[in-house]
Parts: structure tokens; C-alpha cells; sequence
């Protein structure tokens, strides 16, 4: 078992592919083995969750497993995975925006009772164990100025410069224009650099 | 950090100074002007601090989560049908047996259409015979069965039990009420249990 985890090691993304396609188990965990990580981090750092970032990237390799006959080798494998995790990220943070609860109460309540009951309790949140661990992993400086970027923004840095990838797979990712791709870089790098600046100061 | 663009300089010179790939004009300028030497060292600075970000790890069992919801193909009916494939086109005489096989099939089905329609007549013709014959042979065995209840000797009391309209009618009416009944039960047994939902107080 441990020497075919060695030989799929190997092989390129394109031939383990073809060995899932196969039906060989192996290939599938090989293929989970290699992006989890960077996945699950991308996913991470977009939706500050640690939880809701493991649903999503188990959402994603599910989606992307189930469909592995429809996936067409020209393209990069790690191209065609972030491209579903990123949709699932976005789609999330739309989603999140559209059910925001005023900080006020409900916009539904009629009576100032109703408003009380209904209002965000921030103080009173305990803190978790999870929470614990998110405030030690995003906790540092760089995590929040990527956290102050807009989301766009924030899988284009993350993906050129945490994953290494070129602008034209991340074109290619985001379904965007190349030109498009490096404004937003750009635009991220200044924002990030004044972030830090202010949290530095 | 002066959060400045570099003044004489295109986002794409310094990504190419970045990449350690500058044109010699950009490096020219770079030795130059401190200002922009300042921005493009901020830049790299930025960069290397994005890079070395740790990558996270989702819990230990994330992979038998996912594999739990996968459908692998079976592998023994991709071999099959990948071996059969093979076989069939391995040689030139079993690409030839393949499209003989494959011509006598077509062939057929285009001979046995084309004789269809230029016998439309015949064909009319049989299906009338076939449908009179059926036809009677199924008179002859509904009078045979009906032959053979009268003969029974049971036959004249049960006739007896339904020889006024009014024995009739109430016959009727109970069998209509034990099939009533009897739909009702059922129902009643095969009915999904409704679940109780807890309110939460007011």
C-alpha cells in the first residue's frame, strides 16, 4: 500500500488522473493527498473560518472527484480544482453578505423588545477552542491585512503569491481577463502594504 | 514603508525586477533612483512575506470525509470493457469479423424495412387474420369457463343469495364497505409517522 503511495508520488497529475479514471482508489487519495493543504488554506484565509473552510474544500474535492471523468487534461489538474474552490468561496462570502443580520435587530421586529432580542449579541460570544486556534493561526499581522483585502482581491494574492501561481492560470482560475488579473494584484499589493503600514503604526 | 508607487516605473517592470528577470533599462533605472529602488525593495519584501505563510491543515480524517462521498468506477468493468475494445481492435481479422458482424445487422434491419413497406398489403392482411383468430378463440374460452361454472353444483344456492334487486343492493353495499374499509386500514398501516417538532418557548 505505502509503496504504490510512493509510486503515485511520482507521477504527474495528468497520470494519476488517468489512474482514478481507472477506478483505482489510490489515485483518488493521491490527488486529495497533493491539494488539501493548499486548498484548504486558500479556502481558509478567503472565508476565516476554520470549519466552514474544511465543508467547503470537502465540498470542492467531492464535486471535483465525482466529475473526474469530465475534467479535460489540457488543462492544469491544480488549475481546474482551485477554479471550483474559488466558485465555492465566492458563492459562500455572496451568500454570507446577503444574510447579514443588521447589528440592530431584525429588520422584521416591531416593538423595541423584539429589536433587543433579535440584535447580534457581540459581547456575549464565548470563545471556543476553534476560535482559540483561528486567532493563533490568522492571528498575525500579514493574515489580517489579507484579511482587509476584497475578496477578488484576496484570491488573486493568494493564489500568484501563498501558491506561486502564473497570472495566466490565475486568468484561467478566476475566469478573468489577464489584464484584469494583474490590476487587481497590483491594486492588492498597495493595499496590503499601507494594511501593514497602519498595523505597524 | 512609504506606501508609494514607484514614480518612473510600470507595475509590470517591477514584477519582471521581482521575477529577477528586470530589462536593462529597468535595471538601469533601479541603480538610479533611489525612490523607486525604495518601492521595488518594499515590493520584494511584501512578497517574500507572502510567501512564507504556512499552509494549513484540515483535520486528520478530511480524506476518508471526501472519499466516503466518492464514487470510484468499478475497475473491473473499465478493465472489461477496455480488454474487450483491445481485442476487438487488435488484428485486422477481428476488425474485419467486428464489421461483418456489424454490416449483417444494419443489413438486415435496412432488407426487413425496404420489405415492409413494398408488402404494406400482406402484412394488413395477416394482422386481420391474426386479430379475427384471437378474437375467437377467446369467445370460446369465455364460454367454456362460463360452461363450466354453471355446472357446478354449488352454482344455483349462490344464484339463490342475489335473486331479488333488493339482496342485490345490499350485497353491493356491503362489499363496497368492507373495500372501503379494507382501503382505509391500509392506509392507515402504510402512513409515514409525522414528526413532532419542538417549539422553542416564547
Amino acid at each position: 500500500m505505502s509503496q504504490r503511495r510512493g509510486e503515485l508520488a511520482l507521477k504527474t497529475d495528468q497520470e494519476i488522473v488517468v489512474l482514478a479514471r481507472a477506478g483505482e482508489e489510490a489515485a483518488y487519495r493521491e490527488l486529495i493527498r497533493r491539494y488539501e493543504r493548499p486548498l484548504f488554506s486558500l479556502l481558509y484565509r478567503m472565508v476565516r473560518d476554520r470549519e466552514l473552510a474544511e465543508d467547503l474544500a470537502q465540498e470542492t474535492f467531492i464535486k471535483a472527484l465525482n466529475a473526474i471523468e469530465s475534467y479535460r487534461p489540457e488543462f492544469k489538474f491544480s488549475s481546474w480544482i482551485f477554479k471550483i474552490a474559488n466558485n465555492a468561496a465566492i458563492d459562500h462570502l455572496r451568500r454570507r453578505e446577503l444574510d447579514t443580520l443588521s447589528l440592530e435587530g431584525s429588520p422584521h421586529a416591531e416593538t423595541p423588545e423584539a429589536m433587543e432580542a433579535t440584535a447580534l449579541q457581540i459581547g456575549d460570544r464565548q470563545e471556543s477552542p476553534l476560535d482559540t486556534v483561528e486567532a493563533k493561526e490568522l492571528g498575525g499581522q500579514i493574515e489580517a491585512a489579507i484579511a482587509t483585502l476584497r475578496p477578488e482581491y484576496r484570491s488573486c494574492i493568494l493564489l500568484r503569491h501563498v501558491e506561486g501561481r502564473a497570472y495566466e492560470e490565475i486568468a484561467q482560475i478566476l475566469n478573468l481577463p489577464l489584464g484584469t488579473v494583474k490590476t487587481y494584484i497590483h491594486r492588492a499589493r498597495n493595499e496590503l502594504r499601507q494594511a501593514l503600514g497602519h498595523l505597524r503604526q | 514603508m512609504t506606501g508609494l508607487p514607484a514614480p518612473h516605473l510600470t507595475p509590470d517592470d517591477i514584477d519582471g525586477w521581482l521575477a529577477g528577470a528586470p530589462g536593462p533599462a529597468v535595471q538601469a533605472h533601479l541603480d538610479e533612483c533611489p525612490v523607486c529602488r525604495a518601492f521595488a525593495e518594499e515590493e520584494r519584501a511584501l512578497v517574500a512575506r507572502l510567501a512564507a505563510v504556512p499552509l494549513f491543515t484540515p483535520r486528520a480524517d478530511f480524506a476518508d470525509r471526501v472519499m466516503a462521498a466518492v464514487q470510484v468506477p468499478d475497475p473491473f468493468a473499465i478493465r472489461s470493457l477496455a480488454a474487450a475494445r483491445r481485442r476487438l481492435f487488435a488484428t485486422r481479422k477481428s476488425i474485419a469479423i467486428a464489421a461483418s458482424i456489424a454490416l449483417l445487422l444494419v443489413g438486415s434491419m435496412a432488407a426487413s424495412a425496404l420489405w415492409t413497406l413494398a408488402n404494406q398489403d400482406t402484412l394488413i392482411a395477416a394482422g386481420n387474420w391474426l386479430a379475427a383468430e384471437a378474437g375467437r378463440w377467446a369467445w370460446v374460452g369465455l364460454r367454456g369457463a362460463a360452461l363450466n361454472l354453471i355446472e357446478q353444483p354449488w352454482y344455483g344456492e349462490v344464484r339463490g343469495l342475489v335473486d331479488t334487486p333488493a339482496r342485490l343492493a345490499l350485497l353491493s353495499a356491503l362489499a363496497s364497505v368492507a373495500y372501503v374499509s379494507g382501503v382505509l386500514a391500509l392506509r392507515r398501516l402504510l402512513a409515514i409517522p409525522a414528526q413532532r417538532v419542538a417549539h422553542a418557548a416564547a
